[in-house]
């Protein structure tokens, strides 16, 4: 197999995750690469949502660099603001949330507002819910890419700010209020993870060639429900490693980037 | 702020925050329709200068609703006027911006007796792909001000709902995360459904200000691009200054009326000024200038980490301070070169001006 990135593993994974058909709701960066690389390959009638207000654009100008970048609006289908396609939202049209974060629990809980116990003077303040607590309350399913760290995967989220499956209990989403059906898939770069149906917990799918599933809940705090068969993660090949460095992220804004701690 | 009626949130959450009774941030909808009713409704010049409208308009103490969407269309011309004659105790309203409100931030930082937040009502602050916005994180960590966390729908539907002059709208979020603990809205039963709904409260900012592709001089505006939620603002606001590219004769708004996005009885000032988003972009005439952003950025983190004001107290000194109009900023740091580059860069979005 060819050699590649953590972050173009994460890409090709969400990519394999997106079903045709459908629509995406995106956030910033690797969602937006995993939905192009999508529709360059098994899902060519799989279309877009920005934030800013655009459904289903055609990217001819370029990879938008933010959800709000005007690329973002290029040929787009349906052009108007952030009220009407979260309306959409709202009312089901958008069948993926595709999000990330900076915590998340067992049952799919998301922080991105801050690290620390109180609200008030948090010890690390985050840009805070921007699209994510929207897209996944009313999205049809929750796709999030984390970082695999313990500090990140952990028992208890400082803040939810996206919603997953709360306490677990099977009507915490319908006491919420919300419309979507929760979280759906995890993406990391050394595993994929669902959720069981009966217990709403979070349950490894697929290791990363070269890991065990014993490695993965070391990274972990909480105790994941791993399978007796987990099957290994499909890595991307010459051509899906084309798309993503030569034609999606061509500057490599996304793939190439340097993680800052 | 949990209600009599709540989520299962308090099962999951173990949150520390501080509880207050309701409050409003902005003018309730029936203030704002009163400062309404006694405007002229009538069809008049409203152009003036930057200074005149944010001299005539922006007081302490006032909420502020402020357009675009992170990097675009940002109204980023008036934000620069706005510390140039400096405000105390402002109420920040938006859904996601980046360089506007790290303006504000750093004019609050070198300068408290000019400018200074008292609170910010918001879904989200930062760069996106250039990074976190290193004063936000710097005001809440060291509680300098006070913050009411939405989502990017919550922000603009509460515009919306000011816009539909009611004072709360129903949404299906917030609700069993813990901006249902934090934030202004109120979990009910719905009186038809009989399930739990999230309610709302309007937003009506004192003062709203956008950005807008093209406008007539009474106002009437054009938008291409993403309209964020600019019409939502400048219609709940009880005065809206709106910066546009390029001044249109009434005649080519009459031709297409359908393109009218904000109506003009919603504007108070019309400030022609080219390039009014610098360094952000705007749709049709020129993309974002990421070195900038990069290099405010850098000077802010410089001072989030150390502390040291030298390269921020430097930057207002000869790009904020040091202009006496947005114009002077614009050939401070773009010149000509650069905006020739960022109209490129632009790729040749399709507006419609005639």
């Amino acid at each position: 197999m060819p050699e590649y990135s953590a972050f173009e593993m994460i890409a090709f994974t969400g990519s394999r995750q997106l079903e045709d058909r459908k629509i995406v709701f995106v956030g910033t960066g690797l969602p937006i690469i995993a939905a192009m690389h999508a529709q360059l390959t098994h899902a060519p009638n799989l279309y877009m949502i920005y934030e800013a207000g655009s459904l289903a654009p055609i990217l001819e100008i370029g990879m938008p660099l933010s959800v709000g970048d005007t690329r973002a609006s290029r040929k787009a289908c349906f052009l108007k603001g952030l009220c009407a396609v979260f309306e959409l939202t709202q009312r089901g049209f958008a069948d993926y949330a595709f999000i990330g974060g900076a915590q998340i629990d067992m049952y799919g809980n998301i922080s991105s507002t801050i690290e620390g116990s109180y609200y008030n003077k948090p010890d690390i303040r985050f840009p805070g819910s921007g699209g994510a607590g929207a897209m996944a309350a009313n999205c049809g399913k929750t796709i999030a890419i984390m970082a695999m760290e313990k500090r990140r995967f952990c028992k208890q989220v400082d803040f939810i700010t996206s919603i997953g499956y709360g306490d677990g209990s099977p009507d915490y989403r319908e006491k919420a209020g919300v419309m979507g059906s929760g979280p759906y898939r995890i993406i990391t770069q050394q595993a994929l993870f669902g959720f069981d149906e009966k217990t709403r917990r979070m349950k490894l799918l697929e290791v990363r060639p070269g890991f065990t599933p014993q490695q993965i809940q070391a990274m972990i705090e909480f105790e994941l429900i791993i399978p007796s068969k987990v099957p290994e993660m499909a890595e991307p090949t010459e051509e899906d490693l084309h798309l993503l460095r030569d034609v999606i992220d061509k500057e490599g804004y996304f793939l190439k980037r340097v993680v800052k701690k | 702020m949990l209600g009599p009626v709540s989520s299962k949130i308090k099962s999951v959450s173990k949150l520390k925050y501080d509880e207050k009774p309701f409050e409003h941030w902005g003018l309730t909808s029936n203030e704002v329709r009163k400062i309404t009713e006694k405007k002229d409704h009538g069809l008049y010049d409203k152009r003036m200068t930057l200074k005149e409208a944010v001299a005539k308009f922006v007081k302490d103490g006032i909420n502020l609703g402020v357009g675009g969407f992170v990097n675009t269309r940002v109204p980023a011309a008036i934000i620069h006027e706005i510390i140039r004659k400096g405000v105390q105790n402002l109420t920040l309203s938006f859904q996601s911006n980046s360089i506007c409100l790290e303006w504000l931030a750093g004019a609050m930082i070198i300068a408290p007796e000019k400018v200074s937040i008292k609170r910010v009502e918001l879904a989200w602050w930062g760069y996106e792909l250039i990074g976190i916005a290193p004063l936000w994180r710097y005001l809440v960590t060291n509680r300098l001000v006070e913050t009411d966390d939405y989502t990017n729908y919550g922000m603009s539907v509460r515009f919306k709902a000011g816009a539909m002059g009611i004072p709360f709208i129903p949404v299906r979020d917030h609700g069993g995360s813990d901006m249902e603990l934090v934030n202004r809205g109120k979990m009910i039963v719905c009186p038809f459904t009989g399930q739990n709904i999230y309610l709302l409260p309007a937003c009506n900012p004192d003062v709203g200000i956008v950005h807008t592709t093209a406008a007539d001089m009474y106002g009437n505006a054009r938008i291409f691009g993403a309209l964020c939620t600019c019409p939502e603002i400048a219609t709940a606001s009880a005065y809206t200054i709106m910066t546009t590219d390029k001044v249109i004769p009434t005649e080519t708004i009459r031709r297409y009326p359908n393109l009218t996005e904000i109506p003009y009885v919603c504007v108070d000032a019309v400030v022609e000024q080219p390039f009014g988003c610098y360094p952000g972009a705007c749709y049709g005439y020129y993309w974002f200038d990421m070195d900038h952003l990069r290099m405010y950025r850098g000077i802010c983190d410089e001072f989030r980490k150390t502390g040291n004001k030298d390269g921020l107290t430097k930057y207002f000194n000869d790009y904020i301070f040091g202009c006496e109009t947005f114009d002077d900023f614009l050939e401070k740091t773009a010149g000509y070169k650069k905006l020739r580059y960022l109209r490129d860069m632009d790729g040749g979005q399709p507006i419609y001006t005639l």
